[in-house]
């Protein structure tokens, strides 16, 4: 990590797209950076906060992405550099603000970095973030390689000081997670000092009140603005064209989807044939610029992820030109050329041109593909997903699912985005029947606890991590004891944000610098606002499920169980086991009445193996953490623990 | 004896509401579970034969099968089944007082088997507020402590089967008909496991009419008494027509008529008044409530009662003629009512293409009892 | 082949495992080695559920000149280094062709559905056919096993690197290696890094 802050000018590394993008918001001194943790984007605010004393940088993981933009925006409106960094569904969150930043406009250069998931490789959902660009009118960018994931965020912070307004840069998963070269410039010298000039006169962008009105005012001055952006763009070297002059087929594409459309046009040997044109600059397009290129060809193929979003605006300007460009036949998401969902590869890509231009891709032997086919099919089985080996997650759902089994009155749980999530899979015994937005959980089970009058009888729960319940759990909790809902919601506290890497929250001691922080406590939190609170140890299964037990049959008001274990691979704890355990296969009663295998068919703890020779399970010391809670669900006494001193 | 596994029995009791919660099924495994008056199976099993299934009294009882298995002759559907002797009976002074209900001649059995070692543990219901709960008792002074009415399904043999893991050889059962009757197919050893222990030692059956489901009584009560106060439950015999609840501060009263539709749907397929598959049967006595009616059964529940005799811990005399002419048509009306029922919910005598039934009587059998 | 050249441009290699078993970090390494010789690298890693049992999958792109898509076109490997067995297979299907090498530690990781019974795990007779018939050529090697000699299984994805190294597929050797960890590393920790890439040479030598 060295290299990130010592690098030379001019030297070339290799790097990982989000580091790519800290350098770069290094280079552009910036000045304060905050976000919430969220594949893909996590590594951006901890690789800033590596650079944080060495380069005078004030970083946080805030409480959640609204005020992750608006702790950077205080930063630019104080005229230094300020940098929002988020997951895509963290726009989301952060759009009632946005809207008002766009509208007040910024001073110091202000950047939003979110990171979308095509594919959903890391998300339940692949929402997309760039059409929040278009909606709040501010300009929009996308870096089509490892470098320009460097280079034009500095760029964003110059061109965000030249508008005076908030300016988009937006990654992808394929770029974010992955690594290229990168040759580095220079780091600024210099502490920049912040002041906040508020008493001029009201409309003075520079010393006047930070607000978005007198709307009619100020929503005209952001269109100046985007105009002057439009203008920019048309000779922005993040736009560039590769192919012959007047090219048979234009290829229209931005972001990772610039790598894949590279990589068709030479798996098809078309360099000849196709055009490239890479736009940087995605909201708005530079309309002279994609004229031009639309003059020259009749079909043109628009390659982007996810939701159609170049298309449309290729297509609104093709209209608006008429006559100029003449008729265009347009591939793309739309006609089918390109699915609609998931994400772009090379081969879609490949498939699509060569569709359009009547070639073949060269490709593997029939006969090669079916056998290779068949032995993935039959030889490598499949990795569901699961709980890690001594996740405290596994023991609290064994004991929500059991004590709302014993309950018996169709009792259910609503979950939201953390580890916990895959509640909803096996791997967490299908608990969860709802998922959602963070903290939608504990919101969507206020809903449901006001359903009793409408004959709804069963017991409503609800989940939600500890790092959730300070990013948006909390006004759903108060809305539920204020509407005096009958909910019971189990707050997972793992002791971080644990999916994502650990990253400290408002609970913890240490901020994301690791300097002290005050810990709030989420119990207090909940008592205070007049909630029954209980604590309990998930890996404590009785005492768990009877608290869980007395808490459904209390039936009025809102519950409160803090289920408090630490996460499994957390720092602090990885390689330290609270027991030793032993698994004695003569004791195991196996598949016979009398368990039939509850722990490897049911509890699944990857620790725990069907040793088929044996007929008896068997105990991986290896994957194994200790965590005792196997010997508790053993009903033949063959797994044993004994505590570590 | 036909026995299927854990997902049959979810189907046909669970899910046909026919579940009287004794507890038969829980305790075996890990899957199935009693909680607040209700059983549950908390994860799907997948075994196609089970003892949970095997030995469950609303499921496949075959009273052919455990008449010839018990008695070694065919189930007759005689009124009060296999009798020995029927007694008028009450606690003897070496049992000394206790809070038991009527004559206290379960309490006094059981303890005196305890002290003499014909038992070495008690399976008793011990009831928190309303809520039943089983109790495995091996000191006899504990016996007369959990000695009242209970009048809900009460999972009494989880105990049992836990006091078997727990390596007791000889316990004694306290238990309703349905709980007897399950009882009674745990001693066949249905799944023929090799080295199986039943566990019992004693069975002492208890009359009952129906019992009411404990989640509904809860609800009923819910706004009339506290559950945390109730002291005894007692249902006074005819004609009172009334469930009286001694809270301490004062008794409740209330009309059998609300009780009535809480009786689960289990107890009304239930052809078994006075617990026809224990050593000994133990009731009310109509008309003399500090005296109980005893069925003394088997030769083993004969030397219990004549030993207790002699040791002043039981005083029995000769029951009235008239009581157990009212018995025995009471009994009978009872299996008149639950062998219409069940052939009108089609779980009787189902034919053999592998359909289930709840229970199994011989047709002449049958014949005879429905007149 | 150490002043060598690549025989492909792009060379296409990939990198499989399971999660924890330490896929990002041999493609930082072999990424490092290779940057440190001038050759543009794109790595892509595909490692979101990566810590929850799921399959890690890095795509490693190497060309003299220019950076490639993160992600290699389907059938174009021309390296698979498994980190464990069954992982090949899984990537043979995708991204195998005729002339595809496949460097193979036999150590395998079950998955849940394998723990729990309900799926089965081939056998290694097996997973060795398939994956030589679905490969040019194909090396097998205990590398957990030995990497536990040193004292930690997780050298083994530095022996698999170490036994790319000794098949001279690509043009780079012990020397790069060591440059490349030297960077980031302890002097004690080059060391133990050193051992385990010499017993990947010596594993494929052998």
């Amino acid at each position: 990590m060295s290299h990130l802050v010592d690098g030379e000018p001019g030297s070339r590394h290799l790097m990982m797209g989000n580091e790519a993008i800290a350098r770069g918001a290094l280079e552009a001194g910036v000045s304060v950076a905050a976000g919430y943790p969220g594949t893909p984007s996590s590594e951006i605010i901890e690789t800033l906060a590596k650079a944080a004393e060495a380069r005078g940088l004030y970083v946080e993981w805030s409480t959640n992405e609204k005020v992750a933009l608006e702790v950077a925006a205080a930063a630019s409106f104080a005229g230094l550099r300020g940098l929002a960094v988020m997951k895509q569904n963290g726009v989301n969150v952060a759009s009632d603000f946005l809207l008002h930043l766009a509208g007040s406009g910024t001073r110091g250069g202000m950047v939003l970095i979110p990171c979308d998931d095509p594919g959903a490789l890391s998300s339940i959902n692949e929402g997309e973030s760039r059409h929040f660009a278009r909606l709040v009118e501010v300009p929009l960018l996308e870096p089509g390689d490892f470098q320009e994931a460097k280079d034009m965020v500095k760029w964003a912070f110059e061109l965000s000081e030249e508008l005076q307004s908030l300016v988009m840069l937006r990654s992808v998963t394929r770029l974010s997670h992955a690594s290229g070269d990168v040759t580095f410039g220079a780091l600024p010298e210099g502490q920049p000092q912040a002041a906040f000039h508020c008493d001029g006169f009201v409309l003075d962008a520079n010393e006047g009140a930070v607000m978005s009105a007198p709307v009619d005012y100020k929503h005209g001055q952001q269109h100046d603005k985007l105009k002057k952006a439009e203008a920019l763009f048309e000779t922005c070297p993040f736009n560039t064209y590769t192919g012959p002059e007047k090219p048979e087929v234009l290829v229209i594409t931005s972001s990772a989807c610039n790598l894949y459309s590279r990589e068709a046009i030479k798996l098809l040997d078309v360099e000849g044939r196709v055009g490239l044109l890479k736009l940087g600059t995605t909201w708005p397009i530079p309309p002279r610029l994609v004229e031009k290129h639309l003059g020259l060809t009749d079909k043109v193929l628009i390659v982007e992820e996810v939701v159609c979003f170049l298309e449309d605006q290729v297509k609104i300007l093709t209209a608006e030109l008429g006559a100029q460009v003449g008729v265009k036949t347009f591939f793309g998401k739309r006609d089918g050329s390109l699915p609609m969902v998931g994400e772009m590869n090379p081969d879609h890509v490949a498939a699509a041109l060569a569709k359009i231009l009547g070639v073949q891709a060269e490709s593997v032997p029939e006969e090669y593909a079916g056998r290779a086919q068949e032995a993935g099919f039959v030889g490598a089985p499949g990795r569901e997903l699961t709980f890690c080996p001594g996740c405290p997650h596994r023991a609290s759902f064994w004991s929500i699912h059991n004590a709302l089994e014993l309950d018996n009155r169709k009792g259910f749980v609503c979950g939201d985005i953390g580890c916990y999530t895959m509640g909803v899979l096996p791997a967490g015994f299908s608990t969860l029947k709802t998922v959602h937005a963070m903290g939608s959980g504990t919101g969507v089970a206020s809903g449901f606890g006001k359903l009793g009058p409408f004959g709804l009888d069963q017991p409503v729960l609800s989940v939600c991590g500890d790092s959730t319940f300070f990013h948006s759990a909390i006004p759903a909790l108060i809305n539920a004891v204020h509407h005096k809902s009958d909910i019971t919601m189990v707050l997972l506290d793992n002791s971080g944000t644990g999916m994502t890497g650990f990253q400290p929250h408002p609970g913890l001691p240490r901020d994301a610098l690791g300097e002290d922080a005050p810990a709030i406590d989420p119990a207090e939190v909940c008592r205070a606002m007049g909630a029954r609170v209980e604590i309990a140890d998930p890996f404590d299964i009785e005492t768990t499920q009877q608290v869980l037990l007395d808490l459904l049959q209390d039936r009025k008001g809102v519950k409160v169980l803090v289920l408090r274990q630490i996460c499994a691979l957390s720092p602090e704890k990885k390689g330290k086991k609270l027991y030793e355990m032993t698994l004695d296969q003569e004791v195991c009663v196996g598949e016979n009445c009398g368990c039939n295998r509850l722990c490897t068919r049911i509890f699944r703890c990857p620790g725990l193996v069907w040793d088929h020779e044996k007929q008896a399970a068997r105990l991986d010391e290896v994957i194994c953490t200790g965590c005792g809670v196997c010997a508790s669900i053993c009903p033949s006494g063959a797994i044993q623990r004994r505590e570590v001193a | 004896m036909q026995v299927f596994g854990p997902n049959e029995l979810v189907d046909d009791v669970l899910k046909r509401d026919f579940c009287i919660g004794c507890g038969a099924c829980v305790n075996l495994c890990p899957y199935f579970r009693s909680y607040y008056g209700k059983t549950a199976m908390l994860f799907p099993c997948t075994l196609s034969q089970g003892q949970c299934f095997a030995y469950c009294p609303k499921v496949e009882v075959d009273l052919d099968a455990l008449s010839s298995g018990l008695l070694g002759s065919a189930y007759d559907g005689s009124p009060l089944g296999g009798v020995q002797e029927v007694l008028a009976s009450r606690a003897g002074e070496k049992t000394g007082p206790g809070p038991f209900q009527a004559g206290g001649t379960v309490s006094a059995l059981v303890s005196f088997a305890l002290q003499t070692g014909r038992i070495d543990a008690a399976v008793l219901t011990d009831r928190e507020g309303l809520i039943p709960v089983p109790r495995l008792v091996t000191e006899a002074s504990e016996v007369a402590t959990y000695a009242t009415s209970k009048f809900t399904a009460a999972p009494t043999l989880a105990a049992l089967n836990q006091g078997r893991r727990d390596g007791h050889t000889r316990m004694g059962v306290v238990g309703t008909p349905c709980q007897v009757t399950a009882v009674a197919q745990m001693r066949l050893n249905p799944l023929d496991k090799k080295d199986f222990q039943d566990g019992v030692g004693l069975v002492v059956g208890l009359f009952c009419t129906w019992a009411v489901d404990t989640r509904r009584l809860a609800a009923l009560l819910s706004e009339r008494v506290d559950p945390r106060g109730i002291r005894k439950m007692d249902m006074p015999p005819p004609p009172s027509e009334l469930m009286v609840i001694d809270t301490g501060r004062g008794k409740v009263e209330i009309p059998l008529d609300e009780i009535r539709p809480l009786v689960p749907q289990g107890c009304q397929i239930c052809p078994d008044m006075t617990s026809e598959w224990a050593d000994v049967s133990v009731g009310v006595m109509e008309g003399t409530p500090e005296w109980n009616t005893l069925i003394v059964r088997t030769e083993k529940g004969r030397e219990l009662v004549e030993e207790a005799r002699q040791e002043g811990v039981l005083v029995t005399e000769a029951m009235p003629e008239t009581n157990l002419g009212r018995l025995r048509t009471a009994s009978l009306n009872k299996k008149k009512r639950a062998l219409v029922r069940a052939r009108e919910k089609g779980v009787l005598n189902t034919s053999d293409d592998g359909s289930r039934s709840a229970l199994r009587v011989r047709d002449e059998v049958l014949k005879r009892i429905l007149g | 082949m150490k002043n060598g050249t690549l025989t492909s441009d792009p060379y296409n290699l990939i990198i499989a495992g399971v999660g924890g078993q330490g896929n990002v970090l041999a493609s930082r390494v072999l990424g490092g080695m290779l940057t440190g010789k001038g050759y543009h690298v794109t790595i892509g890693d595909t490692f979101g559920a990566s810590q929850r049992g799921g399959s890690v999958m890095s795509h490693i792109r190497i060309s003299r000149d220019a950076s490639w898509s993160p992600q290699i076109p389907k059938g174009r490997a021309h390296m698979i280094i498994a980190l464990e067995p069954t992982e090949a297979l899984r990537v043979l299907a995708d991204y195998g062709n005729p002339k595809v090498q496949v460097l193979c530690n036999t150590r395998p990781i079950y998955s849940v559905g394998v723990i729990c019974g309900e799926l089965a795990y081939p056998s290694l007779e097996d997973l060795e056919k398939w994956v030589r018939g679905l490969s040019e050529k194909a090396w097998f090697l205990d590398a957990t096993n030995a990497a536990m000699k040193l004292g930690n299984p997780i050298f083994g994805n530095i022996m698999m690197i170490g036994a790319l190294g000794g098949t001279g597929a690509l043009p780079v050797d012990r020397q790069d290696f060591e440059a490349a960890v030297s960077r980031d590393m302890s002097p004690d920790r080059v060391q133990v890094n050193l051992a385990a890439y010499d017993m990947g040479v010596k594993m494929v030598e052998g």
